[in-house]
């Protein structure tokens, strides 16, 4: 009934009685497009309310970074906090961690060996080649050695690392038990003879 | 009154439809394709063009501006004809358009396999095509505006308010994110740097979101709905405040893409804050889609149609549910750089985008061939596996996600990393990415039976080209606003005041945003040790971008003690300002790579690593996801446009001495030699002029300078 050109100003709605038929709410006057009518329901008060709070949580949210310069919402700060509060719990864990297993029974040399095998499947096999048998690193399985072959010798690699030739240093990343596990699983792969062996790299080191 | 005669031209409808179709079956074959080399990276057949890095933005870009833009231009031609009541403005104006915007997406598809890309995501096209971007994009804008201006109604309905804005917004955000230096005809370097580059993408990449991928769709559920289901619109007061407010706060979300980076606080602040706000006005729209078909739910139940529109709607509201959550940062800290992300956009996607197109197609092309559907069951079963499809696709990225996110965190109770190999954390995908995988097959397959349906119906009926109409003359309303009139109610009888007022919403937040970071130095602090790449790193960093890294590579450790740990520093805005782009990068499916080159860190590996790992990554680890790249060691680099780029580089402001465009080529030679030969001290025999020589150059570089000098403010 309401087309466009029986519209003069659409205004309030008040002398357009015409209702939806289902909803029993009014449609707005004159308001028709390609047949599409408009009804006239106000916003659903609940997404009225939920516009209004996430309103107020933002202007608090600014307010306290811009207004208040409440530091802890400031990511440099957020992650000092950060740091320092996982240093204070790490102390104290590793020194609970330390004790136990010093009270714990020794580990038999199979149990270190593997243990060792898990560090060094996770870790060492992207260089030195999943038996150990050299790829951008040296070759593990033969008799010879770079920085030598005791096991002090490869202690110090694995913490300080060889930064000139790739090896990082790895003290950072793994505790001193993974270290001295990995470091006697490695010793135990000489002689394993696997395939595709790196070409033996620095001196031949003879276990005593 | 008298009724005037005219008729509609379907055409055009009928040419964007079918292109919907086609692009379709492009984008998500694309979709399914990536999704396998996710996970089975010998899936590119060994060929540089079909490699995850190139073949990802080619499904990206297919779904958003062919599939989906074409399906917005199907519901505009369609609906504004007849909600205007007059025929399209121009049929040459319309022919331009059409063809043009084709002839755009089989370039990009060319150029983005063939490793042409700007790096920046969603906006990869170069210099040349998005000149035709912007020129489709006004003769679009001509059509529309004279057919809104030659109207028959007097007002215009919600519906064309949300094309105006979309048109509008589309072009300011299109323009201002690809301003570009031209080097060539097919390479060019952003004019904005490291952290203004990022904000300036992502206030881009978010808006194309809200302004291609809902604006434009929320305009043709308010006309195609009520339509469909013969019901009236729930509420026009809630179209007016959702639209006005949905226009203006989303405008300035862009910074939630960047939360925990390098961007100062108060931006990541504005784009928490402005996300949280978008709540309402975003469920505003699916209020006024679902309410409308208050009265009509018997025929939902009946009409598989009407089923992809409710489906459509409700996948509209989660996913504008799920992004403000997103948006808090502790929530983000979680879920940045995982498949979270992933699985967010495909809710919206497959659900309110798909579902759309899908109803529309159904329902458009019958009526287009003046016959009825061939097979509603079809449809029906359609809309089933399209739904599970949806299922299978988001529940494992949102569960891989997570887990992933988890693993990256753990630490010891002695304080290490638990997971300090990447890859360990990777392996826990597979299987997710496997049922992944499976949803888009799904998916794809439903879409294939809408193709085998939609042909059929074609068959069945006869094209109407033109379909006569009738309406009365427009109605000469007075100039100024009457006294009984709302402001609003005026303003939807002036179109050109409504495109005024609207691109004035849509500006305020850009400006607010963009404009400080130029103005205000102190946020982004200098670091004086921070200086621009050598010759051959600036050519291994094109390389980077060509290859498409960025895709699965992050170069941005956020400030958290799991990320410090495992990678180092956290990232400064001051280390990027001279990467035009930045590539910061959405997604970690590989490690991040912004302290790769730190050689006391804890990413650094040696040259012969790299030069290995690229040919081969499998080699030097049996779980790599990474595809194999041999073309890079045979490949030369282009050393000829070495001058050319190190000036550009200055002309962007790159302190680079004087003249040294004419000493780059040498310099570049001598950096690439004492690469080869310390590879030849390795047992790798090369070229020193090779393109992997390049890239392993801009490895080592990657975020050394810092650890050079104390920062200084």
């Amino acid at each position: 009934m309401h087309t466009n050109n029986e519209n003069q100003i659409d205004s309030s709605h008040s002398d357009h009685e015409e209702v939806d038929d289902v909803t029993q709410i009014k449609y707005f006057g004159g308001h028709e497009y390609d047949g599409i009518k408009e009804l006239d329901n106000p916003l659903p008060p609940w997404l009225k309310y939920i516009f209004y709070v996430t309103i107020v949580i933002s202007v608090a949210y600014l307010t306290l970074l811009f207004v208040f310069h409440d530091d802890d919402i400031v990511q440099r700060n957020e992650y000092s906090n950060e740091i320092k509060a996982a240093r204070a719990k790490t102390e104290v864990a590793g020194k609970e961690e330390e004790a136990k297993t010093a009270a714990a029974a020794p580990l038999t040399q199979e149990q270190i060996l593997a243990a060792g095998k898990i560090t060094f499947d996770k870790i060492c096999l992207v260089c030195h080649g999943k038996f150990g048998e050299g790829l951008v690193g040296p070759n593990f399985t033969d008799e010879y050695w770079i920085h030598g072959g005791r096991p002090e010798d490869l202690l110090k690699i694995v913490n300080e690392g060889v930064i000139e030739k790739g090896m990082i240093a790895y003290k950072s990343q793994l505790n001193k038990t993974q270290i001295n596990n990995v470091i006697a699983y490695i010793l135990s792969l000489q002689g394993t003879n696997p395939p595709n062996q790196k070409a033996p790299q620095g001196v031949k080191f003879v276990k005593n | 009154m008298e009724l005037q005669k005219f008729s509609y031209d379907n055409r055009m409808t009928r040419n964007f439809a079918i292109a919907t179709i086609v692009w379709g079956v492009v984008g998500l074959v694309a979709g399914l394709l990536i999704a396998l080399q996710i996970f089975i990276p010998s899936l590119n057949f060994g060929l540089e063009f079909t490699t995850f890095g190139r073949t990802r933005p080619v499904h990206t870009n297919a779904v958003i501006f062919a599939f989906v833009g074409n399906a917005i231009f199907t519901a505009i031609y369609y609906s504004l004809q007849r909600l205007l009541k007059t025929r399209i403005f121009s049929d040459l104006l319309s022919k331009i358009h059409f063809w043009g915007w084709q002839s755009i997406i089989v370039a990009a598809a060319v150029t983005l396999l063939a490793g042409v890309t700007t790096g920046k995501e969603y906006a990869e096209l170069e210099w040349p095509i998005d000149i035709a971007i912007t020129l489709v994009w006004v003769v679009f804008g001509i059509n529309m505006f004279g057919t809104i201006l030659t109207r028959r109604t007097s007002h215009i309905y919600v519906s064309i308010w949300f094309y105006i804005a979309t048109w509008v917004t589309i072009a300011v955000l299109h323009i201002f994110n690809s301003l570009a230096l031209p080097v060539s005809f097919l390479k060019s370097y952003t004019l904005y740097a490291g952290v203004q580059d990022a904000l300036v993408q992502w206030w881009y990449g978010h808006n194309a979101v809200a302004f291609f991928l809902t604006t434009p769709f929320l305009g043709l559920m308010y006309y195609f709905v009520p339509k469909i289901s013969g019901r009236p619109v729930y509420s026009y007061k809630l179209s007016i405040v959702h639209f006005w407010s949905l226009i203006f706060l989303y405008i300035w979300a862009g910074p939630h893409h960047l939360l925990y980076s390098s961007l100062p606080d108060w931006l990541q602040a504005l784009g928490t804050t402005f996300s949280v706000m978008l709540i309402a006005p975003s469920w505003g729209g699916m209020i006024n889609g679902l309410l409308t078909l208050r009265g009509a739910w018997d025929k939902v139940r009946r009409d598989p149609i009407l089923k992809m529109f409710v489906v459509g709607i409700t996948a509209y509201g989660m996913s504008t549910f799920e992004g403000p959550m997103l948006s808090f940062k502790n929530i983000n800290a979680i879920s940045h750089f995982t498949d979270w992300t992933i699985g967010h956009v495909h809710i919206g996607a497959l659900g309110w985008n798909g579902m759309l197109t899908f109803g529309l197609i159904y329902w458009l092309v019958p009526r287009l061939y003046n016959t009825k559907l061939y097979s509603t069951k079809l449809a029906n079963i359609h809309f089933w596996i399209a739904t599970l499809a949806i299922v299978f696709y988001a529940v494992p990225l949102y569960i891989g996600g997570i887990t992933q996110a988890l693993m990256w965190k753990q630490f010891t109770p002695d304080g290490f990393l638990m997971y300090p190999n990447f890859l360990e954390t990777v392996a826990q995908l597979i299987p997710m990415y496997t049922i992944r995988a499976f949803g888009g097959f799904l998916y794809v397959s439903g879409f294939l039976i809408l193709v085998f349906n939609i042909i059929k119906t074609i068959k069945a009926g006869s094209f109407v080209a033109e379909e006569a109409a009738e309406a009365p003359a427009m109605e000469i309303l007075p100039s100024e606003k009457s006294e009984s009139e709302t402001g609003h109610r005026f303003l939807e009888r002036k179109p050109i005041l409504f495109l005024i007022v609207a691109t004035i919403a849509i500006l305020v937040g850009g400006i607010v945003e963009v404009i400080p970071t130029y103005l205000i130095k102190s946020n982004i602090p200098t670091i004086s040790s921070v200086k621009p790449y050598t010759p051959l790193e600036l050519q291994g960093r094109d390389i980077y971008v060509k290859e498409g890294c960025y895709n699965c590579h992050s170069q941005m450790v956020r400030p958290f003690r799991s990320e410090t740990e495992r990678y180092g520093e956290y990232s400064k805005a001051g280390e990027a300002v001279y990467d035009h782009p930045f590539q910061f990068g959405s997604k970690r499916t590989g490690p991040d790579l912004a302290r790769e080159g730190v050689k006391t860190g804890k990413m650094y590996k040696p040259n012969s690593w790299h030069y290995n790992h690229f040919i081969d990554p499998q080699k030097m680890n049996e779980a790599s996801i990474m595809p194999k790249y041999p073309w890079l060691a045979k490949k030369e680099i282009d050393i000829q446009s070495t001058p050319g780029k190190i000036r550009a580089m200055k002309t962007l402001g790159v302190p680079y001495p004087d003249n040294y465009e004419l000493k780059a080529i040498d310099d570049l030679k001598a950096q690439a030699d004492s690469i080869a030969k310390d590879l030849a001290t390795a047992g790798i025999q090369t070229e020193s002029n090779r393109e992997i020589i390049a890239l392993i150059a801009y490895m080592q570089r990657l975020g050394v300078d810092i650890s050079n000098k104390p920062v200084t403010k």
